[in-house]
């Protein structure tokens, strides 16, 4: 398990925390506000420097130590950071007037089916590596 | 088909032929003896006539494998010159697995009716 959770995989999350609170803050900020533009530009700006982190993180967890499977692992980092930082939003009343909690609920129980299916793959291709590194990626 | 393609085929052949070589050559470093990442870079460039290069990111990578899954191991020591250096040394596990390897894939070109075919 301690191999599981890398240097790459923590900074990953932290800024996905980060990035989520910004999100929030500012999605909140605009639903009050009522500018439906700066919600939508909210959730796009979001959703690209999500990718970015994932991208520059896995890319160095990757090339660092290939443990498998990055992409699961990011994944689950993810779900974990943005749901349970959506959720203490709503505990500590950072919330919009307008926003509900069962909209972060629904969202999780979606994401979560995503999340299963992708576990799912996560144990198959676990069959093919040795000691957390894939079998095929081993040798050069 | 004329002659004229023979450096390309063969440069082609080879760039398959290397691939997956690098391993053997890094345990035959180590099996030469304890080195830093400079050293196993130069042993395997002399010892290949150069017809193995590597980047030295390339083989800080593999190490890290290696390491991860106990086939190499490493030791802190002063370097001849400069700082501190991780000096790799193949773990018992990383021996037996060169010797077995080498033994049902190396081994084969060193039998008589394969050596003779090598000569002809």
């Amino acid at each position: 398990m301690k191999t599981l959770i890398t240097p790459n995989l923590l900074k990953f999350t932290l800024t996905t925390i980060i990035l989520t609170i910004i999100f929030r803050l500012s999605l909140s900020t605009s639903i009050t506000s009522k500018v439906i533009i700066a919600v939508i530009l909210s959730a796009i700006i979001y959703s690209i420097l999500m990718w970015f982190n994932g991208r520059y993180f896995g890319r160095k967890e990757y090339e660092y130590l290939p443990i498998y499977d990055i992409g699961f692992r990011f994944h689950l980092s993810t779900f974990l950071s943005h749901n349970v930082v959506s959720i203490f939003w709503f505990v500590f009343s950072f919330k919009s007037h307008y926003e509900n909690i069962k909209i972060i609920y629904m969202t999780a129980l979606i994401w979560s089916v995503f999340l299963i299916i992708h576990f799912i793959y996560f144990l198959s291709i676990r069959k093919s590596t040795i000691r957390n590194l894939d079998k095929e990626d081993l040798f050069e | 088909m004329t002659k004229d393609i023979l450096p390309d085929l063969l440069s082609s052949w080879e760039e398959t032929y290397k691939k997956g070589q690098l391993t053997l050559w890094i345990f035959l470093a180590l099996k030469d003896g304890s080195k830093y990442v400079d050293e196993i870079k130069e042993f395997i460039e002399r010892k290949s006539k150069n017809t193995i290069s590597c980047e030295e990111q390339s083989l800080y990578r593999n190490l890290r494998k290696y390491k991860h899954i106990d086939i190499v191991s490493f030791a802190i020591k002063k370097g001849n010159k400069g700082p501190n250096r991780k000096y790799y040394f193949l773990t018992d596990m990383g021996t037996e697995l060169l010797e077995k390897f080498i033994e049902r894939n190396i081994k084969l070109f060193f039998s008589t009716e394969i050596n003779n075919l090598l000569k002809k």
